[in-house]
């Protein structure tokens, strides 16, 4: 079906500003830049008991011992 | 794979920041995971000059993309068996005996060794593969390298997964687009099925447009993970997608729920479309797919009011005898529907402008047409090589700025089973120089006898890995690569998107390993062409690219996580397409100036041999490997410590099969042993085959290649022409047939087994 072409400027200019947004959510230097970010974590966050991400395995990751894993490339 | 992220202003009044504690001893990087083809941002912690964890970016545009395989990288590429040292043969080819040579001694024999096989065949008889992940991306310089000595012979498994893609979307459209996940209101996964731990963007993406509303529609013969969420599944027969496609079409066009504007004015050849589309009622394509017409017209219609809506790239229409006509009718529906470079849709992004993309560096300008000419498989199958896309590289400059714009390296390839013909002796020419850089090539394609014998019949082969694979054992030289801890990186996603990520170096590389560009500066020096790789090192590469932003790599890898283009939709409207007519081509004038059907139709099965009564397929991946890697990885093994081959319980139950007990899988190409596991989610009489199985503990070396022989879904995959998609020679792999045969005797469970099957 042929879109509107007023509604189709407005999703462009929302998208434009959503990529801008994440632009300077990427720099994070400046305090705008930090703002974004803000914004973005805010208005992607998802409930816990909804979040679909959560997983143990990752949830629960603490990472090697570096001296575990120099024995572990030596063959000990 | 960002794209636009979902934006609410009410939200905006309420943010609050999130930050992550950092750890005290600890230094961070941004990095980009490249175990397997996705590339999640993420971030490495380093201890003592190790990388010990690697956790998600603190960016909420990446929160939470990472899988598995992503945090285990630490000890997977600190595993024992990785090579750190290069390594020349010593004995017969295949006869695993080895000697450490230096990486100067190697390079000059490997360039006096390339230089005779040139000089007594041509430059023609050098074929290279690479995957672009494991040990990465060679950052355009391999085809630079090549198109300078003059070999058009490069070939990659993007052949039947993604490059492919891009090369036949070209088309009907002139580019490859990229689905924004984020305002779309409507997604299609056909067969494919992004899980938490595999594809885990994507997985991410697909749920959070579930979570604001967006609609799913899942095509699988398999009750996937996916479908079990989604709005409408489609339960199609293995390897009918584009006889479905030609259904929604034809659903669409009766209905009239096509963007008629757009077609009015930004298309040709609708007639035409709609006079084929007619020969696919929905009784005929119910027949063909085995789905209910009522089902294939609801999900149409969902498609097509809903949107504007995604069809994500899909690697399961990229390996089937269909499959360029199932590609572009992808690319068709995308376009007619009006779903073309508007937010939702699929974005046309192109190049950025300020840098350098890996297109230029590859300066396919200055190979010649006459060595163009001899890329194999262009005469018979020419679709993504030279030959296929020539007539794009007028439009690609006028629209793109770029004569050669080479998407996911899949654009200008040889045919991979062309290039196995020459390398064993039974092609035009003979091919006798082989270089794989991170391509377990063995495994890696169809007809894996014949790449066998291709490979024993090489003068030189070189392979640039992390470990001894079984492509590696049957090579004169193996190299040690680093991997994406070890090495800076810069990526556009191969020309897929305009903004760029970079990843940066957290750690030294063990031993003796080094990157893909030392590889090539080392061997055009080998070959007295210094000047083809002219930078001193990979971050003055890097410099030079991005010369244009006014920043070092250093600086921009610091700067910022993802360097976004200025967002411009419907370009379309400024310059057209890049297709030979400017407009989007629902009847290709390409494709029909190479000879074949410039319409989209469906090739129906070969009559069933009664011998082998089931069908298989192949190509899927357990979430602990990518491809053939990961087995070595005790972790990741205990997941998946053997192959088991899915069945439904019908199936399981006519063919008196127990779960867990080992069978044999056997069809005209070759058999490989599975173990049984019986699945509620199967359809009856498909048999699902584990994609890039071998044990890294099992006897190394021809006749052996550490069980490759006796486990890889290669040995069932055929490329006879029956079995070959049309236009690009690509192999079917879903829906092959094939028989199970019962075992005398179980063999004694190895020191894996007894693990947990995923
Ligand atoms: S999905 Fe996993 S393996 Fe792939 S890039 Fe992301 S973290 Fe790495």
């Amino acid at each position: 079906m042929t879109p509107d072409a007023r509604e189709l400027r407005r999703r462009e200019r929302s998208a434009k500003l959503t990529l801008w947004l994440a632009e300077r959510a990427s720099r994070n230097n400046s305090l705008l830049d930090r703002l974004c970010r803000k914004i973005i974590a805010r208005a992607t966050r998802i409930k816990p008991d909804q979040d679909f991400m959560r997983d143990p395995l990752i949830d629960n990751d603490t990472g090697f011992d570096p001296d575990e894993l120099e024995r572990y490339q030596r063959g000990e | 794979m960002p794209a636009p992220v979902p934006f609410d202003p009410q939200a905006v009044a309420a943010a609050t920041p999130h930050k992550r504690n950092p750890r005290e001893g600890v230094e961070t990087h941004r990095v980009i995971c490249s175990t397997c083809d996705i590339a999640c941002s993420v971030v490495t912690e380093v201890k003592k000059d190790r990388v010990v964890r690697v956790r998600s970016s603190d960016n909420p545009i990446f929160r939470d993309n990472i899988c598995m395989k992503g945090i285990i990288a630490p000890k997977a590429f600190a595993h024992p068996d990785r090579i750190l040292h290069p390594l020349k043969r010593v004995g017969e080819r295949g006869s695993g005996e080895w000697e450490r040579v230096s990486w100067e001694e190697a390079m000059a024999d490997i360039g006096q060794r390339l230089k005779s096989v040139i000089k007594e065949y041509g430059p023609e008889a050098w074929a290279v593969s690479t995957s672009q992940w494991n040990t990465c991306t060679d950052h355009g310089l391999g085809r630079r390298v090549m198109n300078h000595i003059g070999s058009p012979n490069w070939i990659s498994g993007v052949a039947l997964c993604a490059g492919n893609t891009a090369a036949i979307n070209r088309m009907t459209y002139g580019w490859f687009p990229m689905g924004d996940f984020n305002n779309t209101k409507c997604i299609v996964l056909i067969g494919h099925n992004p899980r938490r731990h595999s594809w885990t963007p994507i997985f991410n993406f697909i749920r959070s447009a579930q979570a604001r509303g967006a609609k799913l529609i899942v095509m699988d013969p398999r009750r996937s993970s996916n479908a079990e969420v989604a709005d409408i599944w489609l339960p199609l027969k293995a390897g009918s997608d584009a006889a479905m496609l030609l259904g929604w079409l034809k659903v669409i066009i009766d209905e009239e729920l096509y963007d008629r504007d757009f077609v009015a004015q930004w298309t040709t050849g609708f007639e035409a479309l709609c006079a084929r589309v007619n020969e696919y009622p929905l009784a005929r394509v119910a027949e063909l797919t085995g789905c209910a017409p009522e089902m294939i017209a609801k999900a149409a219609r969902l498609y097509a009011t809903a949107g504007p809506s995604i069809i994500p790239w899909t690697p399961i229409t990229d390996m089937q005898r269909n499959s360029t006509s199932g590609i572009r009718l992808q690319s068709i529906l995308r376009a007619i529907c009006g779903y073309l470079d508007v937010p939702g849709g699929e974005t046309l992004q192109g190049f950025h402008p300020d840098i350098v993309p890996e297109s230029t560096i590859e300066m396919h300008e200055i190979l010649s047409d006459e060595q163009k000419a001899k890329q194999l498989g262009s005469d018979t199958h020419p679709a993504f090589t030279y030959r296929g896309q020539h007539a794009f590289a007028e439009p690609m400059k006028r629209v793109w700025g770029h004569e050669y714009p080479n998407q996911i390296t899949g654009c200008y390839m040889a045919n991979p089973s062309a290039t196995f013909r020459a390398m064993a002796g039974e092609g035009a020419y003979p091919v006798k120089a082989f270089f794989a850089l991170g391509n377990n090539t063995v495994l890696s394609y169809a007809n894996m006898p014949l790449i066998i014998k291709a490979m024993m019949n090489q003068d030189l082969i070189v392979v640039h890995e992390h470990f001894m694979t079984p492509t590696a054992q049957l090579a004169d030289y193996v190299l040690p690569g680093d991997s994406w801890l070890e090495r800076p990186w810069l990526t556009d996603s191969f020309g897929w998107m305009s903004s760029y990520r970079a990843s940066e170096k957290s750690m030294e590389p063990p031993g003796e390993a080094t990157s893909t560009f030392d590889f090539w500066k080392k061997l055009a020096g080998a070959l007295d062409r210094p000047d083809i790789v002219p930078w001193s090192d990979l971050e003055s590469f890097y410099d030079d690219r991005l010369r244009g932003t006014g920043m070092s790599f250093r600086k921009f890898a610091r700067s910022t996580e993802m360097y976004f283009a200025r967002p411009e939709f419907r370009k379309y409207l400024r310059t057209g397409f890049a297709t030979p007519s400017g407009k989007v081509e629902l009847k290709s004038s390409v494709l029909e100036a190479l000879g074949f059907d410039p319409l989209p139709y469906f090739r129906e099965d070969p009559p069933l041999d009664a011998d082998y009564p089931l069908k298989l397929f192949t190509g899927v991946r357990e979430d602990g490997y990518f491809q053939t890697a990961q087995r070595q990885v005790p972790d990741m093994r205990k997941r998946s410590p053997e192959p088991v081959m899915f069945v439904s319980p019908g199936t399981a139950r006519a063919h008196g099969l127990l779960e867990d007990e080992w069978v044999e899988v056997e069809n005209q190409t070759g058999k490989i042993s599975v173990k049984v596991g019986v699945r509620d989610a199967m359809p009856d009489g498909l048999v699902r085959i584990p994609h890039g199985w071998w044990k890294p503990e099992m006897k190394q070396g021809a006749g052996h290649l550490s069980g490759a022989l006796e486990y890889s879904d290669a040995q069932l995959c055929r490329d006879d022409e029956d079995y070959l998609d049309r236009e690009q020679g690509i192999p079917h792999l879903k829906g092959v047939p094939c028989r199970i045969v019962k075992l005398a005797t179980q063999p004694v469970p190895g020191p894996e087994a007894g693990g947990e099957v995923v």
